[in-house]
């Protein structure tokens, strides 16, 4: 029985014994060269409950020796075997940072753990994911290690002294997602000291109910004449583990700098009773770095909905996810604190959509994501590959649905919004709604999801069709607070077809919040319904001495209030549209030249204005009289400016055409890019950018898809030029007819010719100019 | 404002800006300040290094041998600023791309700043760093240092084409002693140098 009444104690460091007895190399090869002295050095931690593998560093992306994995794995289990005690098989990192902040993607981290899981299934009492810091890929690695085998799976993440790991997750952060995985343990080690792990360890008690496993280094180390030693005494590090261990956490072991000795000292600890711990469930989802808690009211963005939203239906139809993140960030910077996110466009594949877009509003935003659909495949793609804890909408009273979807919300962890509704529609009472909700919540609990992780949405039908249905709502919204969930609306829905929308959208939500609405669903960009919000926190006494409300409207007046962010905008003046641009006056020159097409023709205004105002930048930045910083800044007035003519222009914009840019495979360094794009779309052309670590075929997808009048690859390293040639031959093998142009710090004309590219420019305007001149061609 | 050394610092955002030599400089101090301020709050700076009495087998070649010549000892290190501020940069890339490109030069110059502070308090007389894909050397010996240093349990991870995540990120050696100095040598950019061209080196004070 791997838990019982009383403390359980992991091994401790192995890298240290290793040292010890001068064994260097790869350790895990030790397993096979030196498998008596591995063993050993396993039997020497007789008082472990639990005894760990020397595998830290095997798995398929990081191992780098000649053995093979299956082959090192079972020596490995073999020499652990020898000491009778429970074996945990140790995993550890793969070195490697995902996509999209890396390279490597989820299925490639989960398939190399999935190996692991497959060669030892059935041969060890568990596993042991440790010193995870990124905790996407621990979702990768706990997916695969529960998918592949039937042995408990414990999981610990490490943490800088700011109490969170690399990526930005805190412990409230990785005990929601790995609680919600199914982990059997979770916990904390390395990187720091027992002293420094007691308020991390102190949150993780707070943030789970799961048995809890700290595995301190033996104190910070002490750096000697340029090495490392650890100072803490075995006693010390016993003081620290008997604290642990009152404190609630089950089993403690040691990581770095630990050696049989400190386990020994702490052996004591086994015949401690772990306290009983009541923590408090909360409905908590998370995207990577931030966790929202539904406790008071929080908004959720509604603008990633395509209904009603011609331009957010043609760029999920032209696969624009950039504008999305566009929405996204203005959502987020007004105050939203969940985003919904529906890519429903009929046509389109909505699976592949819903996926692409979660990485892409994530990859910009740190907000949590309520995954809005009504396909369940399109839910469980998304939840598997979402980063943190998802808001699923939806489910409802129809047994179809709830069959096809509780599933995934059990196994992803996730918090479920189920609607009054079923397959008759929506009921008319609140009674009614009551009943459905009352089902939703009870087969919820019968696929173990507990009623924390289901919130319910009472449905707004719209007053000017079913008036007397509005006050129904909200009173099926008090009567559900009675089953202990959170309730969500989507509040706008109350005013369509009546005029002064604003007005009675205001005081619906008012009414909701008074009778127990902890989510509304609603635009964040409008400051009158967030206003709504704020106000309800300072009179029902949520907001304490209204001290966030007094921060937000201390200065308020009834005009729009736009803050101004030091840029360098500030205190620059110009009195023409041309000066606008030259001196990358954004927001004027957008109102200038919104002023200017009153009276002139758009293409009066490009050609007689905004091109020459180019060629100008242009001109001092080679004279070295503007550089980089106002390049980019004259750019974007002129992208505004740019903006607001293709909107008097007849369809099809100015015309110049689309240039498809993209870091290469292998790069991730994409400024360079990201400055071309600005400058080309400043000039009037449409961009579709891939983003970094693009493989040659997604670029050839493009080149198709798109029939771009040039494609730009940019690599800034020397080992991705490589990269560079594939792409290119790939392009030049489809009928790609369009020029490749290459930049980036380590190319030259010679280089670019010899990769097989038609044109080198250093810089973005060099860029423009030889486009133009080839299109001229 | 930041607390890092203001002048050396400037000099080199500057530098990274393309401002060379002496020409006119259109970005005000200010806005340099803003930034940098905020590269501070949002780095989460961290060094870790090892000293060996000799090289470790790795620097057994050039240009390492030359460098490490007359040293008596060696420094392996990796630093970095840490992942809050490539979302930054990221973020900054959507909603205000000339602040991304400032807010990146900002960066790179600060990690080069803190860890040129950080390594005044080592105890050895240290030669100026060498980072792998210096003066002709091979990107690659990156993997050794992060073999020697595990630098992935602190947050550095390395990329298949050798570039660091953190991108404000480096890895190193330095000579303990000796005589090496700072050099145009074999550096990849040479031959299209702007500061050659002026009669500068990019690494010199007056820039």
């Amino acid at each position: 029985m791997l838990f019982g009444k009383n403390v359980k104690l992991f091994d401790g460091g192995f890298g240290t014994e290793l040292e010890r007895l001068g064994l260097g190399g790869i350790p895990e090869d030790l397993n096979i060269t030196h498998a008596d002295e591995i063993r050993a050095i396993h039997l020497s931690y007789a008082s472990a409950d639990f005894i760990t593998t020397n595998t830290f560093g095997l798995n398929r992306i990081k191992y780098r020796g000649k053995y093979g994995i299956d082959k090192l794995a079972n020596a490995a289990i073999e020499n652990a075997r020898v000491t009778g005690a429970a074996v945990f098989f140790d995993v550890g990192p793969t070195g490697m940072m995902l996509a999209p902040t890396g390279t490597l993607s989820f299925d490639e981290a989960y398939e190399a753990y999935a190996e692991i899981a497959k060669t030892t299934r059935g041969k060890v009492d568990g596993y042991i994911a440790e010193t995870f810091s990124d905790i996407y890929e621990l979702k990768a690695c706990v997916l695969a290690l529960k998918e592949n085998s039937d042995a408990p799976v414990f999981a610990t993440m490490t943490f800088g002294a700011d109490a969170r790991t690399l990526t930005g997750s805190t412990p409230e952060i990785a005990a929601a997602v790995l609680e919600g995985l199914g982990t059997d343990a979770l916990g904390v080690n390395c990187s720091l000291g027992p002293k420094e792990l007691l308020p991390i360890v102190e949150r993780l008690l707070a943030s789970t109910s799961l048995p809890v496993i700290v595995q301190p280094n033996r104190g910070i180390p002490v750096l000697e004449n340029g090495r490392s030693h650890y100072t803490l005494s075995a006693d010390e590090f016993a003081l620290y583990a008997e604290k642990f261990a009152d404190m609630g956490a089950e089993i403690i072991g040691g990581c770095c700098g630990t050696t049989p000795e400190f386990i020994d000292r702490i052996a004591f600890l086994k015949k401690r009773a772990v306290p009983k711990r009541e923590v408090e469930k909360k409905t908590v989802v998370t995207s990577c770095t931030k966790a929202v808690t539904i406790d008071g009211v929080k908004i959720c963005g509604e603008r990633l909905n395509p209904t009603g939203k011609p331009k957010l239906k043609q760029a999920l139809k032209d696969g624009d996810y950039d504008y999305l993140a566009d929405e996204a960030i203005a959502q987020a910077e007004a105050g939203a604190d969940i985003l919904d996110l529906n890519v429903g466009v009929p046509g389109i594949d909505e699976t592949r959509a819903m996926l692409d877009c979660v990485e892409k509003v994530q990859e910009y935003v740190e907000l949590p994501i309520q995954i809005d659909s009504s396909n369940p495949a399109a839910i469980e793609r998304a939840a598997r590959y979402y980063n943190g804890i998802p808001l699923i909408n939806s489910v409802n009273g129809d047994d179809a649905v709830l069959e096809a979807v509780l599933p995934t919300v059990k196994k992803y962890g996730a918090v479920v919004l189920g609607l009054c509704m079923d397959s008759r529609g929506v009921p008319k009472t609140a009674e009614e709604r009551f009943a459905i909700a009352e089902k939703i919540v009870r087969r919820a609990e019968e696929f173990g999801i507990p009623r924390y992780k289901v919130m319910i949405d009472t449905l707004v039908l719209t007053a000017s069709a079913e008036q007397s249905l509005v006050k129904e709502t909200v009173r099926a919204l008090e009567k559900v607070k009675a089953l202990g969930v959170k309730t969500a609306l989507g509040v706008s829905n109350v005013s369509f077809g009546l005029p002064a929308r604003g007005l009675l959208n205001k005081t619906f939500l008012a009414m909701a919040l008074e009778r127990g609405l902890d989510m509304p669903i609603l635009n964040p960009l409008d400051g009158e319904m967030t206003g709504v919000v704020k106000a309800f926190g300072v009179l029902s006494g949520a907001d304490k001495s209204s001290e966030e409300f007094i921060k937000l409207y201390r200065d308020y007046s009834p005009a729009t209030q736009v803050r101004t962010a030091r840029t360098l905008e500030t205190e620059k003046t110009a009195t023409s549209l041309y000066e606008c641009i030259i001196k990358g006056l954004k927001t004027k020159a957008r109102e200038l030249c919104e002023y200017e097409l009153l009276s002139r023709p758009p293409m009066e205004i490009v050609d007689g204005v905004l091109l020459p105002a180019l060629d100008e930048v242009g001109r001092l930045y080679e004279a070295g009289r503007l550089f980089l910083p106002q390049l980019v800044s004259a750019a974007e007035a002129a992208k505004e400016s740019f903006s607001a003519v293709s909107e008097k222009l007849p369809k099809g914009g100015s015309g110049k055409g689309k240039v498809v840019l993209a870091t290469v495979k292998g790069d991730v360094h994409d400024i360079g890019k990201n400055i071309v794009k600005v400058v080309l779309e400043s000039y009037g052309y449409d961009t579709v950018d891939l983003g970094k670590d693009t493989p040659p075929e997604k670029v050839v997808e493009a080149a198709k898809r798109h029939r771009p009048v040039a494609v730009g690859l940019s690599a800034l390293m020397t080992t991705t030029v490589k990269g560079m040639e594939e792409t290119i031959r790939a392009l030049k093998e489809t009928d790609c007819l369009c020029p490749v142009f290459v930049g980036g710090a380590v190319l030259n004309k010679e280089t670019a010719k010899a990769i097989g590219a038609d044109y080198y420019t250093k810089d973005a305007l060099e860029f423009v100019k030889v486009l133009e001149k080839a299109k001229r061609k | 404002m930041c607390s890092a050394n203001s002048s050396v610092l400037k000099n080199r955002i500057y530098v990274y800006l393309g401002y060379y030599a002496d020409r006119r400089r259109d970005i005000s101090d200010e806005l340099i300040d803003d930034v940098l301020g905020e590269v501070e709050k949002l780095s989460r700076f961290v060094y870790r290094y090892e000293y060996f009495d000799s090289p470790p087998d790795f620097l057994s070649k050039e240009p390492y041998t030359s460098y490490f010549r007359d040293s008596r000892g060696v420094i392996v290190s990796a630093t970095t600023l840490g992942l809050d501020i490539d979302r930054r940069i990221k973020l900054l890339s959507k909603t205000d791309p000339a602040r991304s490109v400032v807010f990146d030069a900002c960066a790179s110059a600060y990690l080069e700043e803190r860890a040129d502070r950080f390594e005044v308090s080592i105890p050895y007389p240290l030669a100026p760093r060498f980072c792998p894909g210096y003066g002709g050397s091979d990107v690659s010996d990156i993997r050794h240092i992060f073999d020697i240093l595990k630098p992935e349990k602190f947050g550095m991870t390395l990329g298949e084409n050798f570039y660091m995540i953190p991108s404000k990120s480096m890895a190193g050696v330095l000579a303990v002693g000796g005589t090496a100095k700072r050099q145009c040598g074999n550096c990849a950019l040479k031959s299209d140098c702007r500061y050659l061209k002026e009669g500068e080196k990019c690494f010199s004070e007056k820039t």
